[in-house]
């Protein structure tokens, strides 16, 4: 075995039209070590990453692994340099099993000549390679048979699989579940133990107490700094990546109303939800808690027509609705931010500029004409309110950082003048200050009497953020917490995992 | 290099900046425009003929017909849709019209009220067959290639059968105008191209429908989740294409004085080739009705150029399939020098 890896990073820059997103960046990675890559949205972590990955070619700079100048014409070149990297997004082949997905393009063969692949070896090549990483998944399920969280462990194993020097995690925890993420952790913890270099990008700072030995710091695209984990308290690192901020908690006078904005009764679809029913009064934030897979999103996205329902009523303003559809219920005055943003929420190929207009065209239409000239207001006003880190409007809106995506989204949403919205996992990837941005807008809702649901997995937020929180397990309400600002946050864990139930 | 201050410093506050100002002419966006500029120079000083009115009024009485159904194709390659029948559908719709002038004009009706009833007859039922290819696309989810397939030999059949494969002649002397007729020495077709052109621009950039035809086809599920009327698009964009191609059905036939079950033949390849060539994506979500226009323009330009300098009609081929590569080359180097950055 090698000794531990060696990356260095020296006077790195890459310019976009408008912006750098990485600018003479200059850093040094040893193996054998965890670092946490923490930064604001649009800081350059990702930009980092795909200078590194071959996906990108940066403006300037030098990339040295283990003492040797590298330079990438593309993600080949970086697999061959020793570098591996696991995206938020997952490039696994549902329909493979998790051994073919990890020896894709490189089977073991056997028989005359060198034609068939060798199953056995496959198998038990990968199998070696999870009990190495300490996984514990058959090799031969498939990938769609398995949890997101399981997919993105076999997507860290087939990084692995190709021996890398240096591994880079985008975010890999962002859309995981609680348990999920601990045994991913666990498998970044064993790779540390073989001497590789660990990059692990996230908005998650309770992670990184439990993995990291260093925390490295990016604003604007610059390096702030380099500490050791133990001095890197929360202040710390906050004041590290933004300046100066104060963080505010729920403001007091945020009053539930008497109208009943949104009554579901009994709402039920097959094998997703049975039993639904609750009320949602004016200017109320109504949070939802639960495991993944508990039936939250189903739940809202059947109440906002995305779905289809079985049975149950739905009245919302005042007007009952048995067969919700999205423009039924979006002139109705609902209004729903996705969960995912990427293939639900954004078209990507479009600009930010018709993305925030996406769900109000009639409106920002006249008679059904638009133009620049009718959208670009609403454009300037939304990327103005929400604090959206542009350079230029009429950039497609797959440019955009991960968090100002999001941003997009709501601001969508928003431009509809809604009088309910659901927000479905709105902080997914986002830095605490644009967390505490979409906390404002929801306090700023409250106030102005709009009515809001709020589905997150991280238990904190809705405890920050609710006058109240339903918990869901298996498709039903299985409990209620009334006075969220006064309930540990371990009485709601076990509340979710359905301990508590009453 | 430019670079500027996106963010604002300490404070963490995110100060957005002003939109930068994009140059007002990139000479990299009008690669195509340049080139056919250029071809039109050499042609001028080569083919004998070229540079005259005549020629002129000829190549755009030629790329009126593929043109105004090449504008309904960019609306439906937008979408991530296609429509290969509509050479078929020209044949078709320009047979049932005839028959139909010809059987009522035998039974004693002016000729005027027949064709009128054609024409009508022919609109209702490309709407008809475009609104159930849509349909069947959104609910049933079958590809539109399938059911225009469908179409192909069924509007194919469907016009030898009407005819009972001979061309029928029924059309009064001023039938032809159309076709044949001019305005200022400007010929009748052109007219009704450049008026679908700009009809069909001024949809594509300044009407809330267009913006929706770009945002289902850039991604149908956000489209529907943002409350967009995706299953209307569908079938409306479907529908244009065939109405669209009865009026091109209605200048062919006026041109050839006939309902003939043999033309148009292939004709669906010129029309996506046209798109193609404008820089139209197969995948859907990009596309401009300008590019088409000027793709249109490009694939007469050549044809016409090559008829004058005698070059041999195989060779023409050759050079169509040049083009289509070169134009397709030069728009995946510019997509993918923008991802790059
Ligand atoms: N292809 C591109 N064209 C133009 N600008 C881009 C492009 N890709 C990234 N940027 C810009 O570069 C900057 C850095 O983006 P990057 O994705 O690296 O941020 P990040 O730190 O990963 O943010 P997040 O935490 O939100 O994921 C942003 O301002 C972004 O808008
Ligand atoms: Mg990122």
């Amino acid at each position: 075995m090698m000794g531990p890896a060696k990356l260095e990073i020296s006077n790195l820059t890459k310019a976009y039209p408008g912006v750098l997103a990485l600018d003479d960046f200059s850093a040094a990675f040893d193996g054998g070590k965890v670092y946490a890559l923490l930064g604001k949205n649009g800081s350059g972590k990702s930009t980092f990453v795909k200078c590194l990955s071959g996906a990108v070619v940066p403006t300037s700079g030098e990339i040295r692994i283990d003492g040797v100048e590298a330079r990438f014409k593309g993600p080949a070149d970086a697999n061959a340099a020793g570098i591996a990297v696991v995206y938020q997004e997952l490039s696994l082949i549902l329909d493979f099993t998790v051994a073919e997905n990890i020896m894709l393009g490189r089977f073991p063969t056997m028989g005359p000549g060198d034609i068939t692949v060798d199953w056995k070896k496959t198998n038990a090549h990968v199998q070696d390679i999870l009990t190495s990483l300490r996984i514990d998944i058959p090799v031969t399920r498939k990938i769609s048979e398995l949890s997101v969280g399981q997919r993105q462990v076999i997507e860290i194993a087939k990084a692995m699989s190709l021996n890398p020097r240096v591994l880079l995690l985008d975010e890999p925890t962002s859309a995981l579940a609680r348990h999920e993420i601990n045994s991913l952790l666990e498998v970044v913890r064993s790779l540390r133990e073989k001497g590789v270099a660990i990059i692990f990008i996230t908005h998650k700072l309770n992670e990184i107490r439990s993995v990291a030995d260093y925390v490295t710091v990016l604003r604007d695209g610059r390096l702030v700094g380099t500490v050791p984990i133990d001095v890197a308290t929360p202040k710390v690192i906050v004041d590290m990546m933004f300046g100066e901020t104060t963080l505010q908690s729920r403001p007091a006078d945020l009053k539930v109303g008497e109208e009943i904005r949104l009554k579901v009764t009994d709402l039920h679809r097959k094998d997703k939800y049975e039993d639904i029913s609750f009320d949602l009064r004016a200017g109320e934030i109504l949070g939802i808690a639960g495991m993944l897979g508990a039936g939250r999103s189903e739940l809202l996205r059947g109440i906002f027509g995305a779905d289809a329902i079985d049975g149950g009523t739905i009245v919302l303003n005042g007007t009952e609705v048995r067969r919700p559809t999205v423009t039924r219920m979006k002139k109705l005055g609902l209004a729903m931010t996705m969960e995912n943003r990427k293939e639900e929420g954004l078209i990507q190929i479009m600009s930010i500029e018709d993305n925030l207009c996406l769900a109000s065209l009639d409106e920002v239409g006249q008679r059904g004409f638009l133009s620049h000239f009718l959208q670009a207001p609403v454009a300037e006003k939304w990327i103005g309110r929400l604090q959206i880190k542009v350079s230029d409007a009429l950039q497609e809106v797959q440019s955009l950082s991960g968090g100002n995506q999001q941003k997009v989204v709501v601001g969508n949403w928003l431009n509809t003048d809604p009088k309910v919205v659901f927000f479905d996992e709105p902080t997914r990837g986002i830095d605490i200050v644009a967390k505490q941005q979409i906390f404002q807008i929801m306090w700023d809702l409250s106030r102005r009497g709009l009515s809001v649901v709020f589905v997150s997995s991280e238990l904190e937020e809705l405890l920050e953020v609710c006058h109240r929180i339903l918990i869901m397990e298996a498709g039903r309400f299985i409990g209620e917490v009334l006075e969220p600002e006064n309930t540990p946050i371990e009485t709601l864990y076990a509340m979710c995992m359905g301990e508590m139930a009453k | 290099m430019t670079t500027s201050d996106t963010t604002g410093k300490g404070k963490g506050s995110f100060a957005p900046l002003a939109a930068t100002r994009r140059p007002f002419f990139k000479l990299s966006d009008f690669v195509l425009e340049a080139i056919l500029l250029a071809i039109i120079l050499l042609l001028a000083f080569t083919a004998p003929g070229f540079a005259t009115w005549d020629n002129w009024m000829n190549i755009l009485r030629n790329a009126a017909m593929t043109g105004i159904i090449a504008f309904g194709m960019t609306f439906v390659l937008i979408l991530g849709e296609i429509d290969i029948s509509v050479g078929s559908g020209l044949a078709f719709f320009g047979c049932l019209l005839a028959v139909v002038t010809d059987s009522m004009t035998t039974a004693g009706w002016s000729a005027e009220i027949s064709i009128v009833i054609g024409v009508v007859l022919c609109f209702g039922i490309a709407i008809l067959a475009g609104m159930f290819t849509g349909w069947v696309r959104h609910v049933l989810a079958v590809p539109t290639f399938i059911t225009t397939l469908a179409w192909m030999a069924a509007f194919r059949g469907g016009a030898y059968l009407l005819t009972g494969s001979f061309p029928v002649t029924p059309y009064p002397d001023w039938f032809f105008f159309f076709g044949s007729g001019a305005i200022f020495g400007i010929p009748f077709q052109a007219f009704v191209f450049l008026l679908v052109f700009i009809i069909t621009w001024f949809i594509s950039r300044y009407t809330v429908f267009g913006k929706s035809a770009y945002a289902v086809g850039g991604n149908a599920e956000s489209a529907r989740l943002s409350g967009i009327n995706v299953l209307g698009i569908r079938m409306a964009v479907m529908s244009m294409i065939g109405v669209f191609t009865v009026l091109s059905a209605i200048m062919v036939s006026s041109q050839i004085q006939a309902g003939n079950p043999t033309v148009g033949v292939t004709w669906e390849f010129t029309v996506i080739t046209a798109c193609v060539i404008g820089g139209v994506s197969l995948m859907g979500g990009k596309g401009r009705v300008w590019g088409t226009f000027v793709g249109v323009l490009f694939l007469s330009i050549m044809l016409n150029g090559m008829t004058l300098l005698n070059i041999d009609e195989y060779w023409q081929y050759v050079a169509r399939a040049l083009l289509i590569l070169g134009a397709v080359l030069i728009y995946q180097v510019q997509a993918m020098n923008a991802r790059r950055g």
